[in-house]
């Protein structure tokens, strides 16, 4: 047996913790044990999964001429109703509240029949031509069945893809690589409908806990509505002047506000730490264009030695003196 | 003054705690008896949970950033770079100290920025003495004047605050002093695979003694991440590509690289290494070994297929994948039921190295704080991000 263990139940049999022949069960119970190689195993099957797919993926690209597009249409269907028709078997009884888990397999084949039907869906687009230019049609359809499907099978993966697929159709991608990836992201002409995509999503996490209607779903909703809320009306702050200027800069703040107090409620401290980064950052922006427009830019430099080294000294305390501060449990 | 900058019973105390927490969870201990063991042992200091502890220390690196910024316009950087830097290193050790007797923090982020920037702050000002000699270049004769005093610190901070990243930058930098040592001549430059091999080798070795040692907890964490890269560089050393390419690099680049001096034998590292990993750690019952063991063989396979290419990559990868789908799936199946003391059944204590879904889904409540009495801990749901108990 390992020596730590040994030294712990020492220990604990030396403080009258444990009666000793209890600690000789768990001792022996320590040796004794099998190894698991349960996540070793899955993670295998996932390897070989992908590597599986990825080379016959290449494969049927390779030779897409002698096989045929209604072959390929086809199999990637089939796949898809085998992957699909699984999950339906073993779909849990539908519930407001959170489902038990009935089978893991179920839920990652849903997941993979999702994935399918981005592959048919884009595959039959890219052959065939169904949907012609009708590209709204081609994310909104994904995006309707994705959170029916979401709802109906209490899948948060599959929520989040229905969420990226809604937001595919405004013309945003919320995965946060995006923002590197993708330039145009940063344009005002995004920028507005983004923002009121990320506070719908954010009033419908609310109010999924409110109505006790998927209450577990609002953790998604929020997360990915505020960030993709904060990250528009941070976008829009910087491009914009004046009035308008001024405005997102409260959103902003608001929005943070907003999150500190969710935050508050529920203990997630994801929140807390979004709030706070993007309200300082975007305070502290504001506040010398504030400074600019005032005229006063030569106040900037004898502010900036001072400003920083107080408002990060702030913060530190800020989060050391936390649990004091907004009374956290 | 103590040697150690925390309290031992700092770390021992999370160790019990999280002993008692995995026997509870295996049936091994009654709640009641869980719940005495957690009021017996509380965590004496403050570790805010990861996402707080990620902002104070973003907000700590800005902020000793920003003190020195100001120091500096108000100085008009007239002051030599030499004092600023003995000012930084000073003040960021007191406050270190300070933060760490009155506040009590353990790795909460403050006091690894503070530690982090004096540690970087001797870098520089070694650096910045030694400015007309360095260059940067590993095979530079003058290096080891950089190197050496950096690594007898690093090694002291280790000693003291037993911190992992610093433990990871002493591995670094001990194994450049090697190396730079060994550029000197030609025939240290076709040793350096052996030597590293030598000394990750005595590395792990001498890390199998920790665990014997009364400080065993303080240093588990630094010790982990010094066998994680043990483990790895001693493969590493001996892999066919890396010695291949390296010496190609070592020797002023050039593709395709030259073939090496002792092929065969990197080759049968190269083979042999992942395979001994791998059987040591099913044996030993040992997960690092295991999983280092896993990466490396993936390694190997790569590095067989960059110089011998036997199929199509799309054709290699689907059969690969069909074979190691059908050895996954014949394991999972053979281990049903345990054998050779193993299992494939998920262990309680078998905490995934690497839990995707709980990253995504990031449920970031905390345990409970001190529980009533007749609390069940059951299930373990929140899995505790180590913040729990008093404050």
């Amino acid at each position: 047996m390992a020596i730590p263990t040994a030294r712990l139940l020492a220990r604990l049999v030396a403080d009258d913790l444990l009666p000793p022949a209890q600690a000789a069960a768990i001792a022996d119970d320590e040796r004794t044990r099998p190894f698991s190689l349960h996540y070793e195993l899955r993670a295998l099957l996932y390897v070989g999964s992908v590597l599986l797919v990825g080379g016959l993926g290449v494969l049927i690209y390779e030779n897409r001429d002698s096989l045929g597009q209604e072959a390929i249409t086809a199999l990637i269907a089939l796949l898809m109703v085998a992957s699909f028709t699984y999950a339906a078997r073993h779909r849990p009884a539908f519930t407001w509240g959170e489902a038990p888990r009935t089978r893991i397999a179920a839920d990652y084949l849903l997941l993979l029949g999702c994935l399918l039907f981005l592959v048919l869906e884009g595959y039959v687009q890219y052959a065939y031509g169904v949907f012609g230019t009708r590209y709204g049609l081609v994310t909104l359809l994904p995006a309707v069945l994705f959170f029916a499907l979401a709802y109906r099978y209490d899948h948060r993966g599959v929520l989040s893809m229905a969420v990226t697929a809604l937001a595919a159709w405004v013309g945003v991608s919320v995965a946060p690589l995006a923002v590197f990836q993708n330039t145009d992201y940063l344009q005002a002409i995004l920028s507005r409908p983004a923002l009121g995509l990320g506070l719908a999503l954010v009033a419908a996490g609310l109010a999924s806990e409110r109505w006790q209607r998927k209450a577990h779903f609002a953790y998604t909703y929020l997360l990915l509505g505020s960030n993709l809320a904060l990250l528009s009306a941070t976008s829009l702050f910087f491009e914009r002047t004046g009035l308008a200027a001024v405005s997102c800069w409260l959103l902003v703040l608001g929005i943070c506000a907003g999150l500190v107090w969710y935050a508050r409620r529920t203990q997630s401290y994801l929140f807390l730490l979004l709030a706070v980064g993007y309200s300082y950052v975007v305070g502290t922006v504001g506040l010398y264009r504030l400074l600019q427009a005032g005229q006063l830019e030569d106040l900037l430099f004898g502010l900036g030695a001072l400003y920083f080294p107080l408002t990060l000294g702030a913060l530190v305390l800020f989060f050391v003196k936390i649990k004091k501060i907004l009374r956290l449990k | 003054m103590s040697w150690y900058a925390y309290p031992l019973a700092w770390a021992e105390n999370d160790a019990l705690r999280q002993a008692a927490r995995r026997w509870q969870r295996r049936g091994l201990l009654t709640a009641a008896q869980q719940v005495a063991i957690e009021a017996a042992y509380p965590m004496g200091y403050e570790r805010p949970i990861l996402f707080l502890r990620v902002g104070l220390f973003i907000a700590s690196l800005f902020g000793i950033g920003s003190l020195a910024g100001m120091a500096g316009t108000l100085t008009g950087f007239d002051v030599s770079p030499i004092l600023y830097s003995i000012l930084i290193i000073i003040g960021c050790l007191v406050g270190l100290e300070l933060v760490i007797k009155n506040f009590r923090h353990y790795r909460s982020g403050l006091d690894n920025a503070l530690l982090y920037c004096a540690l970087l702050a001797w870098g520089f000002l070694v650096a910045y003495g030694l400015r007309d000699v360095l260059s940067d270049s590993l095979g530079n004769p003058a290096l080891w004047l950089w190197l050496l005093p950096v690594l007898l610190v690093l090694l002291a901070a280790l000693l003291r605050y037993a911190d992992p990243i610093v433990a990871a930058a002493t591995f670094v930098i001990a194994l450049s002093l090697l190396a730079n040592g060994l550029l000197q001549s030609s025939a240290g430059r076709l040793l350096l695979p052996f030597a590293v091999l030598a000394a990750s080798g005595a590395l792990l070795l001498a890390l199998r003694r920790l665990p014997a040692r009364a400080d065993y907890f303080y240093y588990r964490s630094a010790g982990l991440v010094l066998r994680t890269l043990g483990l790895a560089t001693l493969y590493l050393a001996g892999n066919y590509l890396v010695v291949r390419e390296g010496n190609a690099e070592l020797l002023g680049g050039g593709s395709p690289s030259a073939e090496i001096p002792l092929a065969f034998l990197f080759w049968a590292f190269t083979a042999g290494i992942p395979l001994l990993y791998i059987m040591l750690g099913l044996r030993r019952h040992d997960r690092l070994l295991l999983s280092m063991g896993l990466l490396a063989l993936a390694f190997s396979l790569f590095t067989l297929r960059t110089y011998h290419s036997l199929l199509p990559p799309a054709v290699a990868s689907a059969i690969g994948g069909a074979l190691l789908l059908a050895v996954a799936l014949a394991a999972l199946r053979y281990l049903r039921t345990p054998r050779h003391g193993l299992t494939a059944a998920a262990d309680e204590d078998a905490e995934p190295h690497f839990k995707l879904e709980t990253l995504l889904t990031a449920q970031t409540a905390h345990a409970p704080a001190a529980p009533e009495a007749g609390f069940q801990f059951g299930g373990g749901h929140s899995g505790g991000g180590g913040a729990e108990g008093q404050f």
